[in-house]
């Protein structure tokens, strides 16, 4: 019993990938009302641009980190631009094909390029363990967290203090009078994409020293993502952070005391329960159809 | 005004046989014969006839019934485990395996049938991905049953008694399948079931008010399309004679999705066509698996944006009077 | 045979339909009328249960039908058709009005297999979708996808869809609403045919065409009811000719 303060804390440090993998979800659907099936392809992409700039650029930390965010943002604004903004009206199952096709098309692109051995990925902070009592905090935890608080903050203030923000904020709830009240849709869209991906760069970036860099270290961090955010419900930010933090320590549980191999399985399981009592998540809201 | 009337009487018919599939049937039929039987191609060919099956099953789940499915690798999977452990633990015949792969597969697909009712669209497709990494994971961990990442080797596959293990063989086993799939799609989407299918894609409250079963329809949507997907599975594994869990997974999904959008949806033809450029792009991208990746994947981007009805579409304008 | 009795709908804080009584008999042509947001729409939607009724009692032929599921309500004799057309685009025309045999068929997966019972059962529904289609004018129609139809065919098509099952009761909202002028004497023939063998309950605004096809008409207002009675008596009620031009606050 003594262990799951412990149990509960790595699961948190894990949690905030997933919550961050789910803010990024989140704040693309918000701005575009497209759930973005290539999220983790993205944030992979960006993953191996780290990379390079660790191994072969010999960048520090702090700059690879950049690199990849930076790569995450400028693909998230060229996604947008040059292919997203062609189906603001089409049907959800023709904007699934797309992110879906972008998903095999950069998974393809990376493997291609980089081939398909995984890759070690650098430690990325080789600083010591912080201990607190019984429960120890390993560097990446401490990581994970200092990240996860330092994006989640920027982009809460992004939100409520900036234009951008407000700009973004707009669209969600009106399309329409936004663009009245001289809201530039094409910026504002390009720029919540290119905030999106971002954050998928920075969670593959997170991951990768413990999934190493391969094509498909994203799979089940998508999922969990995925889970996070419908847990969260699929709208607000908050929602998004809780419901990462919620799984990461649900699947740190699961893994401990029930089977550590199949824990995607079981979390997964859980999430068709929630769906089953709360078809909108915990924090969503029923959508009714006029006839 | 009363003649498309009298029309339509004529021309109603629940048969199999028609012109149009004498030529292509006929070439199936010989292909052995144009290879020189020739083992490789045979094996390329017969994977291709049971990709085309589950294009098939894919195309009555997204395209007729209008449920997003991201995960029929999924049954796929549940398929051909099933024969295999079958027959490698009890030697047990195609005759009974297969069957039971149907059987467990369309089991399998009430853990996202069940919900569908429940779940729209985006969370449909979140779940379904979820069920295929889910099945794809358990497959890897629950060695006792599968061995984990040995994989299951199978031992003499079985027809009725008949070995029926050679790529020939398993050609002309899978083509049966297949023949049979395809007259089943055609029948289905003809009749009162098929019907109901496509009532709850196009508009669930008006289907619901005709008395159409809304949430029972997608069950067995699901349920019918994973049987068939579940057949195609344990056909690989009579195909391969080995199966491992890397053979299951987003990779395998995503070129099951090509097949069917590139195809057009609601198409059978399409559906087989779409699964024909996949098998080439991957047999000719073959030493790059990157690469095929990348070519389906963009040309699933273009077809979305440019040619939404894929192949269907094309189809359409060069014979527009055939009914599917 | 229908009995509606202090029929109300809520949604959340606002009552849409409020303490409603209406009475069908087994035949003759019913309407429904009353400004936008009369709640006339809400009350179909009520009846077929797409909606929950807060208070109140639905009987059909003496069961009480306000708490089946919207899919049960076709087997109680209740057909409908709907204000925006909801065909199913994907489907021919006469296949969206197979739909509407639904439940009178009884063929599953042995239509697909092709069994004789399968094949008999599907002829004579086809018969019959041809017939009903041939009712409203779209025979020549028949096999062209319901999505490339124009409008006022969709619409058509709607109500032939609804009649096909010959229903007990009909429900047609807004059936001549886009339809073209070609068309509505076809369907004004159709729906008095169809007042001869069952009751229609309909809602309409463009009410030249169809007063003198009515033998009653049921006036709603802010979702209560308001007047009641023969379309010449009601032409000439106050009420009625104070809800329709005087000042409203708001609701439309």
């Amino acid at each position: 019993m003594e262990i799951i303060p412990q149990i509960v804390v790595s699961g948190l440090a894990e949690g905030s990938l997933f919550a961050l993998a789910a803010l990024g979800i989140i704040v693309i659907f918000n701005a575009s009302q497209i759930v973005n099936f290539a999220q983790g392809a993205m944030g992979v992409a960006a993953a191996y641009v780290a990379w390079f700039s660790l191994t072969v650029l010999h960048l520090p930390f702090v700059l690879a980190l950049a690199a990849a965010i930076t790569f995450g943002f400028a693909l998230g604004v060229s996604v947008e631009t040059l292919l997203l903004r062609r189906l603001q009206d089409a049907s959800t199952m023709t904007q699934m094909v797309v992110t879906l096709g972008l998903f095999m098309a950069i998974l393809g692109a990376v493997g291609a390029l980089c081939g398909y051995n995984p890759r070690a990925f650098p430690e990325l902070w080789s600083q010591h363990s912080f201990e607190f009592g019984s429960v120890i905090l390993r560097p990446q935890d401490t990581l994970n967290f200092a990240i996860l608080g330092t994006l989640a903050g920027g982009l809460t203030l992004l939100f409520r203090h900036t234009k951008l923000g407000l700009a973004m904020r707009a669209i969600t709830q009106d399309r329409f009078a936004a663009r009245l009240m001289g809201v530039s849709l094409t910026r504002t869209l390009a720029l919540a994409w290119g905030i999106g991906v971002a954050l998928a760069g920075a969670t593959a970036v997170l991951a990768a020293p413990v999934t190493t860099l391969t094509p498909g270290m994203m799979d089940s961090i998508l999922i969990y993502g995925f889970v996070a955010a419908i847990v969260g419900g699929f709208g607000t930010f908050s929602g998004a952070i809780v419901g990462g933090l919620v799984v990461g320590v649900i699947d740190n549980l699961v893994k401990t005391f029930l089977a550590p191999e199949l824990s995607l399985t079981i979390v997964f399981g859980l999430l068709l329960l929630v769906l089953y009592v709360r078809p909108n998540g915990f924090f969503g809201r029923r959508v009714a159809q006029k006839v | 005004m009363v003649s498309s009337a009298v029309e339509s009487r004529r021309r109603f018919s629940l048969g199999v046989v028609r012109p149009t599939l004498l030529a292509p049937l006929g070439i199936a039929l010989a292909l052995p014969l144009l290879v020189r039987f020739n083992a490789y191609f045979l094996g390329v060919a017969a994977e291709f006839v049971i990709f085309a099956i589950v294009a098939l099953s894919l195309d009555l789940l997204m395209g007729r019934s209008g449920q997003i499915s991201l995960g029929q690798s999924g049954f796929f999977a549940v398929g051909a485990y099933t024969t295999a452990i079958l027959n490698a633990r009890s030697h047990l015949d195609l005759a009974v395996a297969l069957p039971a792969a149907a059987a467990l597969a369309a089991l399998s697909s009430l853990i996202v049938g069940f919900p569908a009712e429940r779940l729209r669209g985006h969370y449909l497709g979140i779940v379904t991905l979820g069920f295929g990494v889910a099945v794809a994971q358990i497959a890897l961990k629950w060695s006792a049953l599968t061995n984990g990442d040995e994989g299951v080797r199978l031992e003499t596959v079985r027809l009725f008694g008949v070995d029926v293990g050679a790529p020939l063989h398993m050609y002309y086993v899978a083509l049966a399948v297949l023949v049979a799939t395809i007259a089943f799609s055609f029948n289905l989407a003809r009749t009162r079931l098929g019907r109901a299918f496509a009532a709850v894609r196009d508009s669930e409250i008006a289907a619901s008010a005709m008395g159409v079963p809304v949430a029972r329809t997608k069950m067995l949507a699901f349920a019918i399309s994973a049987a068939l997907a579940g057949v195609a599975g344990g056909l690989l594994a009579a195909l391969d004679g080995f199966i491992a869990p890397e053979d299951f997974g987003i990779t395998q999904t995503l070129l099951f999705f090509a097949m069917v959008i590139v195809g057009g949806l609601d198409s059978i033809a399409g559906a087989i066509g779409g699964a024909l450029i996949v098998e080439i792009v991957s047999q000719i991208a073959a030493a790059t698996n990157g690469l095929s990746l990348l070519i389906l994947g963009s040309t699933i981007v273009v077809v979305a944006l440019y040619f939404p009805s894929g192949l269907k579409g094309i189809f359409a304008r060069l014979a527009p009077d055939a009914e599917r | 045979m229908l009995a509606c009795r202090g029929v109300s709908v809520r949604f959340g804080g606002l009552v849409s339909v409020d303490d409603f009584d209406l009475d069908l008999p087994k035949r003759g042509i019913f309407m429904l009328v009353g400004p936008n947001g009369a709640g006339k729409t809400t009350f179909i939607n009520a009846l077929t249960r797409l909606c929950p009724v807060a208070a109140g009692s639905i009987k059909m032929d003496g069961v009480e039908i306000s708490n089946v599921s919207p899919d049960q309500v076709v087997e109680y004799g209740i057909a409908r058709s709907f204000q925006k057309a909801e065909v199913f685009g994907g489907l021919s025309a006469l296949d969206n009005v197979l739909v509407g045999l639904h439940a009178q068929t009884r063929t599953g997966l042995d239509g697909a297999l092709g069994l004789p019972t399968a094949r008999r059962e599907e002829f004579a529904a086809r018969e019959r979708a041809l017939r009903a289609l041939e009712e409203v004018g779209l025979a020549h129609v028949a096999r062209s996808r319901a999505s490339r139809l124009p409008y006022g065919y969709q619409k058509l098509l709607d109500v032939a869809r609804a009649l096909v099952s010959e229903p007990k009761l009909v429900l047609l909202d807004e059936p001549f609403a886009g339809v073209s002028e070609g068309e509505v004497h076809t369907l004004r023939d159709c729906v008095r045919r169809a007042g001869r063998e069952r009751a229609v309950l309909m809602i309409e605004h463009h009410l030249e065409l169809v007063m003198d096809l009515a033998v009653r008409v049921t006036v709603l207002d802010f979702g209560r009811k308001i007047a009641e009675g023969p379309p010449a008596a009601i032409r000439r009620d106050p009420a009625v000719i104070r809800s329709y031009l005087g000042t409203r606050s708001g609701t439309s």
